[in-house]
């Protein structure tokens, strides 16, 4: 039996994050481990008039790539994938995985080689998402393997990933995603105003300047659930120190207790607990790597905890994150880098920010309206 | 299991589709076949091909066939587009999960998807012809073709490793040798003008001069052996009643019968599925003329399993299509249907060869192929 919470979520994604219009040539793509979303996701773009086709991976080959490739197979670009790259007026990518680890023990070196072949078509991607040729959203089904990552059953997991996009069998998602937008397009053209932000919270006090720097809704178009704004900081300005109590994860490997301290914008000291030394490696990626490419608030209030996937531990409602390395374009960013790290700071129990010297957030709330919608 | 497994893939890489170096290879795979796309994304890994794959899964098929406009249903997206223009190589693991999944869906449909591939099926039969593209159709063993069969999976997977010769000790020598026998019976018919076919219900006759014969050793299709051409078109007379069931896209017609006048069915006649059969022979004016007819010659697989990969294999059979004939036979019909249907000639069927007799109970006697 279709579970109806699959079929909403679909509806959503075709409808109110892609809004699949007749006649767009639309693409669903994901690892069989995704197929009942992928299937509704088709389902719902059909029934919009779209060209639509899926292309569903089979899971475990990029781990042979990656055991038996040469550097040229390894570096490869599919010329079918470049041309569907430029047609498709639409784009659904869903990262559901059977196994999170799979490439944990796969040589560095080759995956990088792996991995700059896969980020040319990702930025070619972004390049027209920028452009507004192409409407592109990112999404998980949940998986068996996403759940263990989570330390939750199947089941919980499906409640937590259902939740935090709201499509439970109760919810009105679009009409919720709509109220969503609403708000944080509210919040971030009061944040525009902003010249500094000062971020203090266990062992941490960390100034941002962020004058002249747009601040962005995220609204659940390019990712679903979404739930935050961000911008991109000015290069020099970051002053000061932050603790991040969340393991930080880097293409799966994490890094815990991660303390920064900042100097005219650039990373000076670094320490960790665990994965110290990869912590590094990481800020030494490239010049761009030690300075914030993002700072962002969370704002998603129905995830409540720590999952081990970006895509919703971002969105932590009373969360803040910063990103290592290259910013966003739209922000108005300078700092150009291969690595962009997100790290996630939790403010929910005692953080405070302020904004030129005013109390705006407290205990991981905004302390004045638009308030952030509670459910 | 993954060593058989590996072993088949090595036949389809290295045999069927002989991937080179820099070969753009594209592989599709029904949803059970994983363990097998593993195997053969590996295999052309190592001989040195740029592969990439895809699961092709029922349900979408379905669903695009219910929910889709006729547009939505011709159109072809553009990486199946890309692969049959400009690939080299497409590995195509056909695993059903459910033979019949398409039963409840409306056959006019089926007639627009059919139509709006029908330019690719072209251009990639005629690539593959000219030498610039090699394709290989591996049935893989499913639970539903065993149940088609009749048979529990593993009893179905025995019967199609041993039609594809994997159990022998070098496969890929086994073919080359196989391939060898079917050399000897392309030649002797590329020596006949007229072909009369004769068995229960049946007196058929039709011309094959200049057409030149395939020899089908496990190149395009595996498991394999048949030697196959497209009759003249506008010579097919007579009769013919096809002993198995006719399947095509999930959909079948039984005791199918067919009365050629000119070229052209007149009747066509089936105990079930009737209205499908003529639906189908009235798709376009090509589908009422036969674009191919082949000898089965693969002795390993002697039973009537329902998935017609193998039943036209059947060493003792005959097969005709409606429809579409092959690039490089010489046959000329186009139509977006190609529709193979088989015809026992085991128990008393006779083939004449320009009025004499050539064949009897499915075989070719020793002293007509020397």
């Amino acid at each position: 039996m279709r579970d109806l919470r699959v079929e909403k979520f679909a509806e959503l994604i075709a409808g109110y994050s892609l809004g699949l219009r007749d006649g767009q040539v639309f693409r669903v793509d994901g690892e069989e481990s995704a197929l009942p979303l992928i299937s509704a996701i088709y389902r719902a773009a059909l029934r919009r008039g779209a060209l639509a086709y899926t292309q569903i991976r089979p899971a475990g080959l990029d781990e042979i790539l990656l055991e038996e490739g040469t550097e040229e197979q390894l570096g490869h670009i599919s010329p079918g994938q470049v041309v569907q790259t430029e047609q498709l007026d639409a784009w659904a990518t869903l990262w559901s995985s059977s196994n999170t680890r799979a490439l944990t023990r796969a040589d560095p070196a080759r995956r990088k080689t792996h991995l700059a072949a896969h980020y040319r078509m990702v930025n070619r991607r972004w390049e027209r998402i920028s452009a507004g040729e192409l409407a592109w959203c990112g999404t998980l089904f949940p998986t068996q393997a996403h759940a263990q990552d989570a330390e939750m059953s199947l089941t919980q997991y499906e409640d937590f990933v259902y939740g935090a996009c709201h499509v439970r069998e109760e919810d009105d998602p679009i009409a919720h995603w709509e109220s969503v937008a609403e708000t944080l397009t509210a919040r971030a053209r009061e944040l525009d105003s902003v010249r500094e932000l000062r971020v203090v919270g266990p062992d941490t006090d960390l100034r941002v300047g962020v004058e002249g720097r747009p601040w962005i809704p995220s609204e659940g178009k390019q990712n679903m659930p979404d739930g935050e704004i961000f911008t991109s900081p000015l290069e020099t300005a970051t002053q000061g120190e932050i603790y991040f109590a969340f393991p930080s994860i880097f293409q799966g490997q994490e890094v815990e207790n991660v303390r920064l301290r900042f100097e005219d914008g650039r990373v000076v000291h670094a320490e960790a607990t665990s994965g110290e030394d990869y912590l590094r490696s990481l800020i030494g990626t490239d010049s761009g790597a030690a300075v914030l490419g993002e700072v962002a608030f969370g704002l998603n209030y129905e995830i409540d905890r720590f999952t081990r996937d970006i895509l919703f531990d971002e969105k932590i409602g009373g969360t803040m994150h910063v990103a290592l390395g290259g910013g966003f374009d739209e922000a108005g960013t300078q700092n150009k880098s291969d690595l962009h790290w997100d790290l996630i700071c939790d403010l929910r129990q005692e953080g405070e920010v302020y904004a030129d010297g005013e109390l705006v957030w407290k205990a991981g709330r905004f302390v004045t309206e638009p308030a952030v919608e509670r459910v | 299991m993954s060593e058989r497994l590996a072993r088949l893939a090595d036949v389809l890489v290295g045999y069927s589709t002989a991937v080179r170096p820099g070969d753009i290879v594209r592989i599709y795979g029904g949803r059970p076949t994983t363990p097998l796309v593993r195997e053969v994304y590996r295999s052309v890994l190592r001989a040195g091909g740029f592969p990439s794959a895809e699961l092709t899964v029922d349900e979408t098929i379905e669903d695009l066939l219910i929910e889709g406009d006729d547009d939505q249903i011709a159109w072809v997206p553009p990486d199946l587009a890309w692969t049959l223009e400009h690939g080299d190589v497409m590995i195509v693991l056909d695993g059903p999960e459910n033979t019949k999944h398409l039963s409840g869906v409306d056959p006019a449909k089926m007639t627009v998807r059919a139509k709006g591939r029908e330019p690719y099926q072209a251009m990639y039969l005629e690539r593959s012809n000219r030498g610039e593209f090699r394709w290989v159709l591996w049935g893989y063993p499913t639970n539903a073709s065993a149940q088609d069969a009749g048979m529990s999976l593993e009893e179905f997977e025995t019967l199609v490793h041993g039609a594809a010769f994997l159990d022998s000790d070098d496969p890929i020598a086994a073919w080359r040798q196989f391939g060898e026998e079917l050399e000897r019976v392309g030649s002797f018919l590329e020596t006949v003008s007229e072909l009369r076919v004769v068995g229960e219900d049946t007196d058929l006759t039709f011309g094959v001069g200049g057409r030149t014969w395939i020899r089908a050793d496990g190149h395009s299709n595996l498991p394999d052996g048949e030697v196959f051409t497209g009759p003249v078109e506008d010579s097919v007379e007579g009769t013919i009643r096809f002993t198995f069931p006719a399947t095509i896209r999930g959909r079948v017609a039984e005791d199918v019968r067919l009365r050629f006048e000119g070229g052209e069915v007149v009747e066509s006649t089936a105990s079930t599925g009737e209205d499908f059969l003529r639906e189908m022979v009235g798709m376009d004016d090509g589908a009422r003329r036969a674009g191919e007819f082949a000898f089965g010659l693969n002795r390993a697989v002697t039973e009537y399993t329902g998935s017609l990969l193998l039943d036209e294999k059947i060493g003792g059979t005959v097969h005709l299509a409606l429809g579409r004939s092959i690039p490089g036979t010489g046959g000329e019909n186009q139509s977006a249907l190609h529709w193979d249907m088989v015809c026992d000639l085991r128990q008393g069927g006779q083939v004449y060869a320009d009025g004499e007799l050539v064949y009897r109970d499915g075989a070719f006697p020793e002293s007509v192929l020397a």
